[in-house]
């Protein structure tokens, strides 16, 4: 799965058609934060993730938890066949659901275990400063 | 049909002690029989007893006469029972020695032990010792497997014992987990404490496999050696789906514990565990039968086994109605045929 | 009620929560209802330390601490220690009409501590949650009593006996001793006498002591560790069964909670073979052992298994007699909560409504309707 990027459109003139939201200023979300937007039933979170932008829907594939609430973090990664060495990898780009807390990988949208279960993700742009989730 | 699991019997203590190295020959060790949890009735099965008072499963002959003849075995795994968790693990060591040679002479030579197959017993808590004893045997033609109690202080997926699982795996020797005889160092049998009534013990104690299976999978331990297989002796196939469906539901939350766990527990059933058949346990309704056994592949898991000669014993005829023919043939042969080589061992 | 308005119409029960812990906000709150001459013995203060045992952490524990992260209260405070944001969240949120619920007293040394940890816990409920913050009505309690003096058991089921909303005694299974052991038998006797059931709920964490002793060893990990939580409860089943213990107590409802219950339909079949084959071992035993199951035995729902295809797990539960051995159960406010309206899926349509309610009613003698919550808010906050 290819990792998503933000596009940035500033030379394209402001647009808005029905499906864009407006969710803040890029000053409002530096990297590392989040901003949980009124978009949608559930709501859309917007995350920075080292100066990318992802926006994932509130609703965990699982059992419908609200996945923005959960923490961002880093996670655990086998060195060794079996139980044994580990390593701390990917620190800030792992969601970790509030509820049974699986674990998702917020730039490729899905659950890092095998088999994924993915989640709702809306293309997110940059215009002017904006940053605007199309849903 | 292959009879994947028979408990031959010493004739006696005596018996036994001939095979000991002579240093431990004035050792006391317990009685094969279990103190606390034996049937009410004895554990044998009450029709075996021979007139001449010779204790089920001791003869070869007789037993030979009963596997081949009346149930209509073309081979048997004979997988003794030794004598308990013994503090003193080097004599318990001695013990499992003593029964792998006596196994070898009196039932695996001449012409009954051409469909005889045996178990080279090791003790998990002598890991150095049980080693050896697998390198002493793994070549002999008829030995196929490795057999370890069922009763253990640690569940075996923890680390102490990977160097015994190795060694087997190398050499392409499942390993057979069977309730023990005698008495030794042991928790009660189950995790609510002692029972009180012999069913209680009797429809509990195969299942705790689990605790093993459920431990070695979040080890790794199958993903670390590739070739290892479990046979899960006593039986306890009937609990499994439930059981490993719950291991299956957290995986996803605990991952991050174990991370070297790449997939569903449950995905490493088929490549490494396998259980004899017990006619205690499964579906009864044959329109259940088929269903039940689809359900984790389970024609693919299960081996048939008389346990003769204790009281549960069971014939082909035990097995349930409306499995289907593929599975019935896998049970009654060829799950074990393949699991143990017997194909390539008999040419 | 904060934040609705109970003057206005009833409403017809649909789903009854039979697992929800409700936890006290501090050690502070809790010392208030200790038996006189308790307080300092259960809950010490100055120097002392108060550690939990951490050996088995289920995920993230650090920051979850075992629950939903979502459910910490707006004032900060552990998630179930609000019974109105409890409110908020499960019963109007989740649309839980009553909630049974099943608080975790902490296991003592002694057995008169642990006693005593009981009856505080019973004070405790009885007054914040079934007095003060119940004006809704939807709350229902337990009798906490302790498994390691059943006789104090009985008196503390006697003293709460008749009390509105308690509706079962609860009991930690981790005993070192089978249900059927006579051990028991003073509770089972209060408890069927006043028509209550006995619920056992694992503790969790604990003392090594009262954890399952496994009888091949401990496992490494919670992973390892929840599945055998229903092993636990497959023993405790076969010796209420092979004991005698429903032939002694015709009236006694056992509640089994958060052990799964998918383990029951082969366990049943394996008494009833093992009962066949040695009948003259256990004469007391006169109908087989899933009759006894069918009769006297419940199972809660949470949490549901999700294997690798989930039509087989469908296919399952449509071989059990789910409409009448389950009561679904939500465990909120713990991380392992399974949510109504996607645990309901899973279970055929013609047991809907029984495993969801019914059984529930029957089992707790429950109402039928409960007052609505009108939420004084005209808008809905995101959950």
């Amino acid at each position: 799965m290819k990792r998503r990027g933000t596009a940035v459109n500033d030379d394209v003139p402001l647009r808005r058609d029905s499906h864009d939201h407006l969710v803040c200023s890029v000053d409002d979300l530096p990297p590392g934060s989040m901003m949980l937007a009124p978009i949608g039933q559930f709501g859309v979170g917007v995350y920075n993730v080292d100066g990318e932008y992802y926006a994932i829907t509130n609703y965990c594939p699982h059992q419908g938890g609200p996945l923005c609430r959960g923490r961002v973090q880093g996670t655990s990664h086998a060195a060794s066949v079996g139980a044994g060495e580990s390593s701390y990898v990917s620190e800030g780009r792992i969601l970790r659901c509030p509820w049974h807390q699986w674990e998702f990988d917020i730039a490729m949208g899905c659950t890092i275990t095998q088999p994924t279960r993915h989640i709702r993700t809306y293309p997110v742009r940059v215009e002017h400063g904006n940053i605007i989730v199309t849903k | 049909m292959v009879d994947a699991s028979v408990q031959p019997s010493f004739r006696s203590d005596a018996e036994l002690r001939d095979y000991l190295a002579p240093e431990f020959r004035s050792r006391a060790f317990p009685s094969v029989e279990k103190v606390w949890y034996q049937a009410p009735g004895g554990d044998y099965h009450p029709d075996l007893w021979g007139e001449d008072g010779v204790r089920p499963g001791a003869d070869a002959d007789v037993t030979a006469r009963f596997l081949f003849e009346t149930i209509g075995a073309d081979s048997a795994i004979l997988n003794p029972l030794t004598r308990g968790n013994l503090p003193d693990y080097i004599l318990n060591s001695a013990i499992c020695a003593a029964t792998n040679r006596w196994l070898a002479e009196r039932w695996l030579e001449g012409d009954a032990g051409t469909t005889f197959y045996g178990t080279i017993r090791v003790n998990p808590e002598d890991v150095g010792g049980a080693v050896a004893e697998i390198e002493r045997w793994a070549d002999h033609p008829r030995m196929v497997q490795i057999g370890v109690p069922l009763q253990s202080r640690e569940p075996f997926g923890k680390p102490q014992f990977l160097p015994i699982w190795e060694a087997a795996a190398t050499h392409g020797l499942p390993v057979a987990v069977h309730v023990t005889g005698g008495a030794g160092i042991e928790y009660p049998p189950t995790p609510s404490g002692h029972p009180r009534t012999y069913p209680h013990y009797a429809a509990f104690m195969p299942l705790n496999y689990f605790y093993h299976l459920s431990t070695m999978l979040v080890e790794g331990t199958f993903d670390k050696l590739e070739d290892l297989k479990f046979v899960f002796a006593d039986g306890g196939a009937d609990l499994l789906t439930p059981l490993i469906w719950r291991m299956d539901t957290f995986w996803r939350s605990f991952r991050d514990q174990t991370p070297w766990m790449t997939r569903y527990p449950s995905e490493s059933l088929r490549e490494h565990v396998r259980f004899c058949t017990n006619r205690l346990e499964g579906p009864v309704e044959e329109s259940m039968v088929s269903p039940w056994m689809r359900q984790l592949n389970k024609g693919a898991l299960l081996m048939f086994a008389s346990h003769y000669p204790h009281w549960s014993l069971a014939s082909p005829a035990d097995l349930p109605a409306g499995l289907d023919g593929d599975d019935r043939e896998g049970i009654l042969w060829r799950n074990a045929s393949d699991l143990y080589g017997l194909s390539e061992r008999s040419s | 009620m904060a934040g609705y308005d109970l003057s206005g119409s009833v409403k017809e029960v649909e789903i009854v929560d039979c697992d929800v812990h409700p936890y006290e906000r501090s050690v502070d709150q809790l010392r208030e209802y200790a038996p006189k001459g308790w307080e300092k013995e259960l809950f010490p203060s100055g120097r002392e330390i108060s550690p939990a045992f951490l050996y088995y952490d289920p995920p993230d524990y650090v920051h979850a601490r075992s629950m939903r992260y979502d459910a910490v209260t707006p004032s900060g405070d552990r998630p179930g220690s609000d019974p109105d944001f409890a409110t908020e969240q499960l019963l109007d949120g989740a649309g839980i009409d009553i909630a049974m619920l099943q608080p975790i007293p902490v296991l003592e040394r002694l057995p008169e501590a642990d006693h005593a940890r009981r009856v505080t816990t019973n004070n405790w409920l009885a007054d914040v949650w079934l007095d003060k913050h119940n004006a809704h009505g939807r709350w229902r309690g337990a009798i906490s009593v302790s498994m390691r003096d059943p006789v104090a058991g009985a008196r503390e089921i006697e003293r709460w006996a008749g009390h509105p909303y308690m509706c079962q005694v609860l009991m930690c299974p981790q005993s070192r001793v089978s249900f059927g052991d006579p051990w028991f038998d003073p509770i089972y006797e209060a408890a069927s006498r006043h028509e209550l059931p006995v619920a056992t709920h694992v503790m969790g964490l604990g003392p090594f002591e009262f954890t399952p002793l496994n009888p091949v060893g401990n496992q490494t990990h919670w992973h390892d560790f929840l599945p055998s939580w229903s092993l636990l409860y497959v023993s405790h089943l076969m010796s209420l069964v092979f004991d005698g213990t429903f032939e002694k107590f015709p009236n006694l409802r056992v509640v089994f909670t958060e052990g799964a219950f998918s383990w029951v339909l082969p366990t049943m079949w394996r008494m009833d073979a093992y009962w066949r084959a040695r009948r003259s071992d256990v004469p007391w035993v006169k109908r087989s052992p899933s009759e006894y199951v069918k009769e006297h035995v419940r199972f809660t729902t949470q949490p549901l298994e999700e294997p690798p295809v989930s039509s087989d797990y469908k296919e399952y539960l449509g071989w059990m007699d789910v409409g009448s051995l389950l009561m679904f159960s939500s465990d909120y406010p713990h991380w392992s909560y399974d949510a109504p309206h996607w645990a309901s899926r899973f279970f055929p349509r013609s047991a809907l409504n029984a495993i969801m309610r019914d059984t529930a009613i029957e089992l707790y003698r429950l109402p039928r309707t409960v007052l609505e919550l009108t939420s004084r808010d005209s808008g809905r906050s995101m959950v």
